[in-house]
């Protein structure tokens, strides 16, 4: 450290004014060592202008520039609208798109200072010294900020340039006596020695005593001694020859590029800038973005000399990383004026930036293993502290970044540097604290660091309202859904309600059902279902039409007063004029499916059911009449016990549910019986019905057929000729005679057996005449008296359908076809005897 | 370094279905800062696709072209170069070299950009230079039998004009390069 001290004051004492040279030796383009002379220096900065050089030419492609190589074979690879990257055009054109980020960049640099960085000339350079730079170092390439670190170095060397040239102006002598120190054998020198003179002579000559008396003063001044060193820099003719001159305009590009390129690689240091604007470092073991650690080293720094503004940054969630990125990157080049930049960075690169630790030594923080380092650390902490007690007063994270983000312009650098440089021995302890402590607070900070790169959740506070907002929605939407199921709920109690004024109904209906006779009480529920669909709507239409009538009768009756024991009475009344109501409706169902049955077959059954559904209706009409008034008294009670239920509650509703629940199991239950009764008695008629109708059909046809038969047998035997009975006589011959051919075999021949039979025939007729009409007689006999068999069959069954049933019918029509077809068989006989003989 | 694309007689689809791949592959947006066609690209399509290569498209009229507003001759300047534009089926004899020299005359112009004849040619002339693309999707034409596929690229710097000829050959892109120079004598 000691040695150091006195090195930065010895380097302090020689270039104090010569900010530029100052840099290079910092940022090791020139030698650092205090005995290195000005030839020394000059060597260095020819030697770095030369690497320039060469590598412009080797970057720079100019792909119109002819080459020697063969022709065809390159064309095809190198041409202008080649797709290879490696191909000169490819590179132009890669460049040519970095040229222009570098541009949008560039005109944005520095807008208040327009005077210098927007002239075409720097503007050019700049872009010139970033595209090496970007194109010697492709795994970087060009990030946004670089720019804002090239800016200051080449203000600087255009500010000692300018002093130069001031010096140049001033003390021309001295740069004349140099040259007459050197001896010219060539007479052009000499001529071009003697114009020198001349303009020396006259000069003195204008000046007269005045100019005389200013050089003495000069070279007495403590100012000769800059004023030396600048014209020893600056001598054409020095070691080098004039690539060796250190302050020189021609080579300012040279210059930067060489200061830029020491800047951003850090001279083998610790300090590195290109880390800053990479993403991640290889061979890191934390693999954190060294930026990163950089920013975690600012908090661990502020935690050890201030904690409470640590805890009130970690209470807001504020990172490091959200304004620290931007103070390193471009090394707090927008937080400053740029006067008061340049004496920040002299600062920082007055450190050094060589390794502090030794091997053995444990680090946790990179950034702070040298002190240039620790410097940059703690003149971020200097920054942070000098807004301490703004930034404790802000409660919400974004204000405090822009508090720190927004540095105030007007600040004493100076104060502040010297805050740093008493913060820095403490950093650089803090860097080599005790493990166990470190570990503690480092183990903390990594681990807010990995969970936010984890995780990499915004801020908190930004996010509350939104979640407060979200979960009152989700509570409006618990909330509205239960409202509608309480909505449902109501519905459903009107539902309820309903049921209750019908079941009611109903209840009337089954209370009267009970009383009546069985005969009554089938008829009632035949048709259960239907029957109680239409008592409810007669009920409903007929109200209109019985209030109208309760009207008249209110007239006639002149307001008859109702006591209790009359009330009582009338119930009673009205039951009984409910049942007559009922069994009416009932009988009404009734009769139309039996009209329809019988009117199509057959009319006389049709006319006993009109005169008893004609003799029910006129009882139904008398019925009608008389119950209106209780009907109508009734439909009001109804209305009430709507009102009363509406009124109830809850719980009152449920009860009356229950009631109506238990009175509905008994209508049911002796509905259902009734229903079985009145199926059974239907079925019954139904079948007497179909037993009416087919012996009526049966009937019909043998009652046709017995006359016809009666008439032709009288014609046959009495009312024809005796000729037609010989005729007859001669047709059962034949048939006779055809028996005995086919019987006997010995025929000689067809036409003699036809001739023969005809005349056997009418042999037999003529010989046996007597004997023949006997036979006839007892043959007709036997006719008649099957015939008469027959005769009586039918007439037994004709006799039989008026009391029989479907069965008995049946049996009797078998019986009647088995006698029949007994006198057919004998009728049979007689015929086969009358072909006998 | 201006870098300008000619090419012509494309005739899609009546002669050919499209630009060959390889051709379409060297032809990327951002490269060419201006194109010139001669003509008979007979279709909207085509004109669309030149259209996003470059904005600046100058196009003059063939005899199949179906777009009657392209012009029968253009003249534009590039630089120090003033180019002109014409399809050549006008100029009788085909591809005559007198005659075209006469229609450079007749439109001042140190290079005249000619086509119809779908074969490429450039050679030097006492008063500028004549170049003919020939025809970039190699179609049928009944002056040249065997017709190559081919385009110009012209790189023209300062007074100083690269000739780039892309020519496909046997499934391969060929290129070669002529350079001219615009001398004091061309003014006169």
């Amino acid at each position: 450290m000691a040695e150091e001290d006195r090195q930065r004051r010895w380097r302090r004492r020689r270039f104090a004014n010569l900010r530029s040279v100052r840099w290079r030796i910092d940022l090791g383009i020139l030698p650092a060592s205090p005995g290195a002379s000005v030839d020394e220096l000059r060597r260095a900065a020819a030697d770095s202008r030369r690497r320039y050089v060469s590598l412009r030419r080797r970057l720079m492609v100019d792909p119109h520039l002819p080459k020697e190589e063969d022709r065809s074979s390159n064309l095809v690879v190198d041409n202008p609208l080649s797709q290879n990257p490696d191909s000169s055009w490819g590179r132009f054109f890669r460049g040519a798109e970095l040229e222009k980020t570098v541009d949008q960049d560039l005109s944005r640099l520095y807008p208040e200072d327009g005077s210098y960085f927007q002239t075409p000339s720097c503007q050019a350079m700049l872009r010139r010294i970033l595209l090496m730079w970007c194109l010697q170092h492709p795994e970087c390439g060009y990030r946004q900020g670089m720019h804002e670190l090239l800016a200051p170095l080449v203000y600087v060397l255009q500010v000692d340039i300018d002093k130069l040239s001031q010096v140049r102006k001033l003390h021309e002598d001295c740069f004349n006596d140099d040259f007459d120190g050197v001896a010219f054998p060539d007479t052009d020198m000499l001529f071009s020695y003697k114009p020198r003179k001349d303009s020396n002579w006259h000069s003195r000559a204008d000046n007269g005593d005045d100019s005389e008396s200013a050089s003495r003063v000069n070279t007495l001044d403590e100012l000769d001694l800059d004023t030396k060193e600048i014209i020893s820099l600056s001598d054409a003719y020095g070691a080098e020859g004039e690539l060796g001159i250190v302050l020189s305009e021609r080579f300012m590009e040279h210059d930067a590029y060489s200061m830029f390129d020491g800047l951003m690689d850090g001279g083998s240091g610790v300090v590195c800038m290109a880390e800053f604007f990479s993403t991640s470092k290889v061979g890191s073991s934390s693999s954190l973005a060294p930026v990163i650690e950089a920013s975690a080293s600012l908090f661990h720094l502020l935690s050890i000399v201030e904690p409470s503004l640590h805890s009130h940054f970690i209470e807001l969630d504020v990172e490091p990383q959200y304004f620290a990125l931007r103070w390193l990157r471009v090394l707090f080049g927008r937080e400053f004026c740029l006067d008061d930049l340049l004496v920040v960075w002299d600062e920082v690169f007055a450190c050094s930036n060589d390794m502090l630790l030794r091997e053995n030594e444990e680090c946790n923080f990179k950034i702070l293993c040298s002190s240039r380092g620790a410097f940059i650390a703690a003149m971020a902490v200097s920054m942070i502290l000098h807004l301490r007690s703004s930034l404790l007063a802000t409660e919400i994270n974004t204000l405090c970044l822009q508090r720190l983000l927004n540095f105030p312009n007007n600040v004493d650098v100076h104060k502040l540097i010297e805050k740093a440089k008493s913060l820095q021995s403490t950093a650089i302890d803090a860097n080599t604290l005790s493990p166990s402590l470190l570990s503690k607070k480092d183990s903390c900070d990594y681990d807010r660091v990995y969970s936010n790169l984890a995780t990499s959740t915004p801020p908190r506070t930004p996010l509350h309202p939104l979640a407060e907002s979200y979960w009152e929605e989700q509570w409006r939407n618990l909330h509205n859904d239960g409202t509608a199921l309480k909505e449902s709920d109501n519905k459903g109690l009107s539902y309820k309600r309903s049921l209750k004024q019908s079941l009611s109904q109903r209840l009337g209906l089954s209370r009267t059902e009970s009383d009546p006779s069985p005969v009554k009480v089938v008829s009632v529920n035949n048709d259960a279902r239907n029957s109680v669909r239409r008592c409810l709507l007669n009920s409903y239409s007929d109200k209109v039409v019985q209030s109208n009538e309760v009207i008249g009768k209110f007239e006639q009756d002149k307001f008859p007063i109702v006591s209790i024991h009359k009330e009582t009475i009338l119930s009673s009344e009205r039951s009984s004029q409910l049942k007559l109501k009922a069994a009416s409706e009932n009988l009404t169902v009734s009769p139309p499916p039996s009209v329809a049955k019988f009117n199509p077959l057959i009319d006389s059954p049709v006319k006993p059911a009109d005169e008893s559904s004609a003799k029910r209706t006129e009882d139904c009409s008398s019925g009608e009449n008389s119950p209106v008034f209780y009907t109508a008294r009734a439909g009001n009670e109804h209305e009430n016990c709507h009102d009363n239920d509406s009124e109830k509650s809850s719980i009152t509703s449920n009860s009356c549910a229950g009631d109506d629940y238990r009175d509905e199991v008994l209508p049911d239950e002796s509905s259902s019986c009734n229903c079985e009764d009145k199926t059974v008695s239907e079925a019954i008629e139904s079948g007497a019905n179909v037993g009416q109708t087919r012996p009526l059909e049966k009937t019909m046809v043998p009652n046709e057929r017995k006359p016809f038969i009666n008439k032709l047998q009288w014609l046959l035997r009495f009312g024809r000729p005796s000729a037609e009975g010989n005729v007859v006589e001669k047709g059962s011959g034949q048939a006779s005679s055809d028996g005995k051919h086919d019987a006997v075999p010995p025929c000689p021949s067809p036409a003699d057996a036809s001739s023969d039979n005809s005349c056997s025939g009418i042999n037999l007729a003529y010989g046996d005449n007597k004997k023949v009409m006997g036979t006839l007689k007892n043959i007709g006999q036997n006719m008649l008296e099957n015939i008469q068999v027959i005769e009586t069959a039918f007439q037994q069954d004709r006799a039989q359908p008026s009391a029989m049933e479907n069965l008995s019918n049946n049996i009797l029509g078998g019986k009647g076809q088995v006698t029949a077809m007994a006198a057919l068989t004998e009728l049979r006989k007689i015929s086969n005897l009358l072909r006998e003989m | 370094m201006v870098l300008v694309l000619a090419l012509g007689d494309l005739h899609i689809p009546h002669r050919a279905p499209d630009l060959p791949a390889k051709f379409k592959s060297m032809l990327v947006p951002g490269k060419i800062q201006h194109i010139i066609c001669t003509g008979n690209l007979c279709i909207k399509e085509v004109h669309d696709y030149l259209k996003s290569l470059c904005p600046d498209l100058h196009i003059t009229r063939g005899e199949h072209d179906e777009d009657a507003r392209y012009p029968e001759t253009k003249t534009l300047t590039i630089g120090q170069f003033k180019l002109g534009l014409c399809h050549g089926h006008q100029v009788v004899p085909w591809g005559d070299l007198d005659s075209l020299a006469m229609l450079q005359r007749q439109l001042d112009v140190d290079i005249l950009v000619t086509g119809h004849t779908h074969q490429f040619k450039a050679y030097k002339h006492e008063g500028g230079v004549v170049i003919n693309p020939g025809s970039a999707t190699g179609a049928y034409s009944s002056i040249t039998y065997d017709v190559n596929p081919s385009f110009v690229l012209m790189d023209i710097d300062g007074l100083r004009v690269v000739v780039y000829v892309y020519e496909l050959i046997d499934g391969e892109v060929k290129v070669d390069k002529i350079d001219f120079k615009k001398t004091a004598t061309m003014h006169g």
